[in-house]
Formats: structure tokens, sequence, C-alpha cells
């Protein structure tokens, strides 16, 4: 197993820095330069964008900022915002924790959803509620997430008044609530984002674990389990779901990309200070060292996503064995 | 001549003094803002919401009042400086209010205003206004509580640029902190300032806290907090108006969401005049447009009021020329070019440009074409292309519509790669403004005029003592402008504000939409939990 963990570190380890030089050779070659003025206000003058430059090295040839960017890396720094004029570390230390509180339910919650319904539908395969279930994930599968979420936004916040529309807690008395209140008050906040990134993956693995259920419960042992007299939810839940499980896990690994763009999205719709927004913010502006940074910690939850779902998939069917 | 005793007398009486009756004042009025701040540092903040909170905390010497007259120094308010005096046509002395304090308990003095001074020319603060300070030749502090500032030569707008491009800042908090670290220093996120507002808190990419300043020298604020909510979709913005989590929004830039608020019976539109104008600028450096006929035909053959009615509705104004509704010397009298096709048809066919095969002009086998940049940020301007497109086609003029992301337009229009751009131009409250656009070797005049009839008639204007002496200089420069056409100067968007219905008192200044915000209250029997107040003294 650990042979194993350290071939997959050293892979990510690869990956990632491919990620950060990509993306930093992309984002200066990609047309526009970094916003140092005002919008349109023109307060900037060419005099001081110029100077702006100076400052951040970015009058340098592009092989010699590169150099200097791996090297600061080398050291543990990430830069400084050109707009923000902060050090891009405190940036992401502000808005990580938000958008991993926020793709982590999202995550667990589109995990339990689509495992109940993969499972009901294939405990009923065939039947009407197969079917319904079936045109249900297939449409929430269609649908775009910003959609969803402004549907959600529309419906739950605006006209009913149900739950919040923005933001992260409620202005003018999050800070006057008790700890209980508090954590309420973001829980409350939460649902709205979660529920859009969640329910379109809840869709997937809805799909996925209907099919390997479905698969599952035609094999031998859950036939010979089934000639033993067990109740049909025991076999489902003891038998079927643990070796059926596997592709679920591995697509949960690999929807990590889905959360982190989703993310880029929805945070944006819902005013939610994550990760998403600050690159979403940093990719309009053309705030580089933000935008490589966020690339990296992207790259970084990638490839620890497909990492935790390869062990996870090993603990979860015996019959996979950890071999490269 | 000693005026400023008079006109702090007459500031007391307008109310920038009074503060409001105990049982008014309280409330917390929540803002919803589609970007977060950069910074809270006066010199160096440049985005709008970082702009909108450091406004509160800091003050300025003087503030103009709300005509927005730059020229005379009846134009002016006092803040800082009780009163002013001008012992010689190059220096302006201010005589700072003792009462005046920084939130530490330490006093506003001359040293302050001199430090602010060499804070926002000094080039490794690199402040985006500091062009602004070039004719002030020093600021000295006289004594603890008076203030020079020489200038280096005399011109009409001495105090206002003297007032209005500098936010008094702390001396005894900022001089032991470098230049260069001014921006990224610890002060830039929680400032300590002397305005009617204390800042409280700042959850980056979230929210903005500031609560009101009890003891405020000028009198107590009436609202106790104010709260930015960064909401960076226009859409969610306005719903957290729509669903009461939010009370008001600087402007509501879009035809559909203007249309979603007036269905409200919670949230009300304040209109007020825009400090904006947008049209297509020509690169002058390029042909077709280094020939004045040929811009005046395009600018004549484009039906303004029909582009402007299309795209929004009543929502906006066919723009006058390269002046905002906001500035003083704004009329809808100021003469422009007309819409006449037929004229413009006949200007390039004097030219040379003939309608050749499909219907297109061509000279020498050249065809009469260019392309357009439009910033994809700006749905209005994308809609307001295409119907311009169509309006040129007809006069045999081909239009290519290249949308560009923003910074890239920004990068090729001041490197002077384009043929022609949909450009916004957001104006100061002085005419003079128009100058940083169109004036010769001003790094913002993209096309590159240069006219020296334009230079001559805007320099009477900036030599003009009192207002009523500029508005028809200024008015013939900008008329001269319309005339050679480098532009085509489209339309003037109607700011709309969104104020719930529960803040009263409600007034904004077109430059400064939050500059009254003093005086506003929220209804008593409509406060909620989180009206409860944090203001302090």
């Amino acid at each position: 197993m650990l042979g194993f963990v350290a071939r997959r570190l050293g892979f990510a380890v690869a990956s990632v820095a491919a990620v950060v030089l990509i993306t930093f050779v992309l984002v200066h070659a990609a047309p526009g330069a970094p916003m140092l003025g005002s919008p349109e206000r023109t307060l900037a003058s060419p005099e001081t964008i110029a100077r702006q430059r100076a400052l951040f090295g970015l009058d340098r040839p592009l092989p010699e900022q590169l150099l200097r960017y791996a090297a600061n890396l080398a050291r543990g720094q990430l830069g400084e915002s050109f707009v923000l004029h902060r050090p891009v570390a405190d940036v992401l230390a502000e808005a990580l924790p938000n958008t991993l509180l926020l793709g982590g339910v999202a995550l667990v919650a589109s995990l339990l959803l689509g495992l109940v319904v993969g499972a009901t539908q294939a405990a009923r395969h065939r039947s009407r509620t197969d079917t319904a279930l079936g045109v249900a994930t297939l449409v929430l599968y269609s649908v775009p997430v910003f959609w969803l979420g402004l549907v959600l936004l529309l419906v739950f916040g605006e006209r009913l008044h149900w739950l919040p529309v923005s933001g992260m807690t409620s202005a003018g008395i999050h800070d006057s609530l008790s700890a209980a209140g508090r954590a309420l008050d973001v829980a409350r906040h939460l649902v709205l984002p979660a529920a859009s990134l969640a329910l379109v993956q809840a869709a997937a693995f809805a799909r996925f674990q209907r099919s390997a259920l479905v698969d599952t419960l035609g094999a031998a042992h859950i036939r010979s389990a089934r000639a033993k007299g067990l109740p049909e939810r025991a076999v489902i839940l003891r038998h079927a779901l643990r070796g059926a499980l596997a592709p679920t896990i591995t697509l949960a690994g690999l929807s990590v990309p889905y959360f982190l763009s989703g993310s880029v999205l929805v945070e944006s719709i819902f005013g939610w200070p994550g990760l998403g927004r600050v690159a979403y913010d940093a990719i309009f502006a053309r705030d580089y060292n933000v935008i490589t940074a966020v690339a990296l910690v992207a790259g970084v939850l990638v490839a620890l996503g497909n990492l935790l779902a390869d062990v996870a998939v090993a603990v979860a069917d015996p019959r996979v064995r950890l071999s490269g | 001549m000693r005026i400023g005793a008079l006109l702090a007398a007459a500031a007391l009486l307008a109310g920038c003094a009074r503060g409001p009756s105990a049982s008014a004042a309280g409330g917390t009025l929540v803002i919803a803002t589609t970007g977060d701040a950069d910074v809270l540092l006066p010199p160096v903040t440049s985005l709008e919401t970082g702009i909108n909170v450091s406004d509160l905390l800091f003050c300025r010497l003087a503030e103009l009042k709300p005509g927005l007259n730059t020229v005379d120094d009846s134009g002016f308010r006092p803040v800082l400086a009780r009163s002013w005096d001008h012992p010689d046509s190059l220096t302006i002395v201010f005589h700072l209010d003792p009462r005046a304090r920084w939130q530490d308990g330490f006093p506003v003095t001359a040293a302050d205003v001199a430090f602010t001074f060499r804070t926002y020319v000094d080039s490794a603060v690199n402040a985006p206004l500091a062009p602004f300070l070039a004719p002030i030749a020093s600021v000295a502090a006289r004594d603890s509580l008076t203030v020079a500032f020489r200038f280096r030569r005399w011109y009409p707008e001495q105090l206002y640029d003297a007032t209005y491009h500098m936010r008094i800042l702390p001396r005894h908090l900022l001089d032991t902190i470098p230049a260069a670290r001014l921006a990224t220093s610890a002060f830039a996120r929680a400032p300590v300032g002397d305005g009617p507002y204390r800042f409280t808190s700042w959850r980056a990419g979230a929210e903005i806290a500031i609560a009101a300043d009890t003891g405020w020298f000028l009198g107590r604020p009436g609202l106790d907090r104010l709260i930015w909510r960064v909401t960076p979709e226009l859409p969610s913005a306005v719903s957290q108006l729509l669903a009461g989590e939010a009370d008001a929004m600087e402007v509501i830039p879009s035809r559909g969401q203007l249309e979603r608020v007036q269905q409200s019976r919670d949230v009300r539109l304040v209109p007020y005049p825009s400090p904006f104008y947008a049209g297509v600028v020509f690169n002058l450096r390029r042909a077709p447009f280094a020939d004045r006929d040929v811009r005046r035909a395009i600018a004549m053959a484009v039906d303004r009021q029909t582009v402007v009615r299309s795209v929004f509705g009543p929502f906006a104004d066919v723009a006058v020329g390269a002046v905002s509704p906001m500035q003083a010397v704004w009329s809808d009298s100021i003469r422009q070019l007309p819409f006449d096709t037929a004229a413009a048809a006949r200007l390039l066919d004097g030219r040379g440009w003939r309608r050749a095969a499909g219907g297109l002009r061509a000279r020498d086998g050249t065809p009469l074409r260019f392309t357009l940049l439009v910033p994809t940020s700006s749905q209005a301007r994308q809609q307001a292309a295409v119907i311009l497109q169509d309006e040129l086609r007809r006069l045999g003029v081909d239009v290519r519509i290249q949308p560009v992301e923003f910074t890239v337009m920004e990068r090729r229009t001041t490197t002077g790669d384009f043929d022609a751009a949909f450009v916004s131009r957001t104006t100061d409250p002085s005419p003079a403004s128009l100058l940083q656009w169109w004036s010769p070797g001003a790094g913002a005049n993209i096309g590159g005029y240069a006219d020296p009839v334009f230079e001559s008639l805007t320099a009477a204007a900036l030599r003009a003592r009192t207002r009523a002496e500029a508005a028809p200089r200024w008015r013939s420069a900008l008329e001269r402008l319309n005339d050679e056409a480098p532009a085509v100067f489209l339309f003037s968007p109607r700011n709309e504000a969104a104020v719930s219905t529960r803040v009263t008192g409600v007034t904004i200044r077109p430059d400064a939409w939050l500059a009254t915000v003093a005086e506003w209250r929220v209804r008593e029997p409509q406060r909620a939990a989180s009206d409860r107040g944090a203001a302090r003294p």
C-alpha cells in the first residue's frame, strides 16, 4: 500500500508541476494585460501602469519571469496579487476553506443522494419508479450548473424567502449570534450553492450506481445470497452495494475537477467567498500570480482526490490489488 | 480674502455638521455590490467599492457642494479645513478645524496634510491621481493648524485640485512605512480614519463593515452601520435587494435588471445624473479615419436616437458630446452633427469613396471597412454595435465587430492596435477632465486626436474665473470636438440607484453616490435585528 501511495504521490507532484508550468505560460500568452488601473476611468496614466509593471517584474522576458516564479515557489512564496495588493498565499488561505466547505458538503450530499437514488432504481429495475428516476436524473445531469443555481436562487431565495440568496453569513447579525447560531447561519447560506453543485453530480452518481448495481445483482454470489433466503434489502445493502461502489467511488475522485470548476460559477452567483470567486476575478483582471496559484491548488486537490479515490476503491472492493 | 468662515457657517446650517436627533439615528444600510475592494487607502485605492468605503473613512479638506461647481470657491463647503484664503494668486492657505480628530484620538494637523501631499506624489506609491496634483509645487505646514498650498501657475480650479484629489492621511500611523509598501501594509486593510465612519471589519470577497463614529467632529452620522455585501453576478445582487437582504445598490446598469426592480414595492429607483458617456472612438492614425470627412460621414449616418431607444429604452440619453450629464457644462443644446444619411453619402462620394458591387464603398480598390472593438463585459455596447453596423452598411461602410475581453480592449486601445473602439468614459466633476481623453499627448487619448483650435478653446475655458464665464467656453470646445468627430458620441446611461423603501432622506451626489449618506435614515418602525447599532464614539 505504501509503495503504491508513494508512486502515486510522485506522479501527482509531476502532474501539478506541469499544470503550474502550462498555466504560467498560457496566462502570460493570453491577450490582454494585468488590470493595473481602474476600468475605463483612465485614472492610471501610462507612466503609472509602466511603473506598476516594472514593480511586479512584468517588463522582464517571460523565461526570466518563469525562473523567478519557480525560485519563489520553491521557497514557498506565491507572490503578490497585482490587484489586491496582498500576498497570494493570504488570498488563498481565506478563500480555500470556504471552497472546501462548499465542495465537501456538495460532494457528500451528491454521493449520498446518488447512492440512494441509484440503489432504489436498481432494486426496482425496469419498474415505473426506475423509469421516472432515470428520466429525472437524465434531466438533472443535462442542466447547466449556473442555470440551476439561478433557478434555485430565484425560487427559494427571492420568491419564497426560505433561504438567503447570497453570501456566507447574514449581514449585520452573524457576529452577534451564539456559536450554534453562527453555524446554523452558515448552514442556511450553504444550502442553495451546495444544492446547485450537488444535484447535478448526484444525477451522475445515481446513473453510475444504478448501472453497477444492476450488473452486480445478476452475479452468482448475489443469486446464492437470495437462494439462502436473505431479504432483498440485506442482499442489496450487505452484498451487492459494496462491490458496486467501486465505479461510484472512482467517479467521486474524478468529480473533484467538476466541483472546482462548478464552484467558479456557483460562488459567483451566490456571492460565496471561495476559491472559484478568486479565480473568476483574477482571470478577468489578468492577475497572473493569483491565477497560477489557483491552478496550483486546484491541481493538488485533483491529484489528492484521485489518490484518495484509488485507496477508497481498494478498501471497498477486496478484488482490487494496489499493484501500480 | 477670507471667505472660509462664511462658508463654514453656511455648511453648519446646510447640514454636514448637524447631527440627526437621537431618536432618528440608527439602523444598518446593507449595500449590494458586484466587486470587492482592493485596499482602503485613498492614494492607491482604485476599485469602486474600495473608493466608496474609504471615502467615508477619510475626509477631504473641503467638499464639493451638490452643484459640482469646480471653478468658484462658493462651490465648496468646509470639512477638515474650517476656512481658507488666497493670499496671492499662487497660494491657498487652509485653516484646519481644531476639533478634527483621527479615530485613535490624535488631532488632525497641518503636518498630516503635508505628509498626504508627499505621499500622493511619491512615485514609489504610484497613486493613480498623482498627475492631477502636478500643478501644486509644494504643501507646507505653517503651524499645527495652518497649511499652505503653493501652485506652479494660476488657474481658477486651484481649490478643486487642492481638495478633490486627496483625502488626508494620518502621518503618525504611516510615516514609518516605506512608501512602496503602503498598499500592502496592514493599515491599508484596517485603516484608522478621520471621517464620519470608522472601519470595523473586512471579510475578503464577502463583506466590509464600517460603523458610525458618534463623536465625529461635524456631527453624528444618521446610520449606525454600513455593510457592503459582495455578489459578483448582477442578477444575484439585484435578487439580494428584492429578497430584502440588501438595502441599496449604487447603480443598476442593465435594462432587464432595472425592469425587475421597477416591479418591486419594497425597492425604489433613485435617478441621478450619470458621470458616464460612451461612444465609438476612431483611431486617427489609421486610414480612413485620418480623413475628417469620413469621420463626419460615419457620425452623421448613425441614428443615435434609435440606437439608444433600442438598447436602453427609457434608461439612457443620446450623448451630446464628450461630456457627461453630471458635469455642470452639460447641455442638451450643445451643437451636434445631425443625423443625415444623404449628407453623409455626399461627403463620402466627395472623398472618392464610391459604392461598388454589393453596395459597399471603395476607393482605388480599397473597401471602406473597419473593425470595431467591443468589450464582452458590456451587453449594451454589444447590442448597440450591431445596430450601428447595420446603419453603416446602408451607407456602404463595412463594420466588422470584434468582441474582446476588457483587458484585451484596454491593451489594444492603449497601444494603438485598433481601428475603432466602443469605449465608455467616467468623467470627474471638472470639465477639464475631458483633456485626458482628447488632448494631444494625454495617455488616454487613444485615438491620437490633435487639433490646435480645440486646444486654444480649452485653454481659454481653463482660464475662466467663474462658472458663468467658463460654461460658454467649454461649450465651444465641445462643439468643436463634435464637428471634428474623432468619435461618435452615442449614449449616456441614466444612473438609477436602487434603495429600499425603508431608507429615507436619500439624496445622491452624482460623483460620489454615498457623499450624503450621513443624512440617510432607516425608518424606525422598519428596523430589523440587523439594524441594532454598532456605532461607537
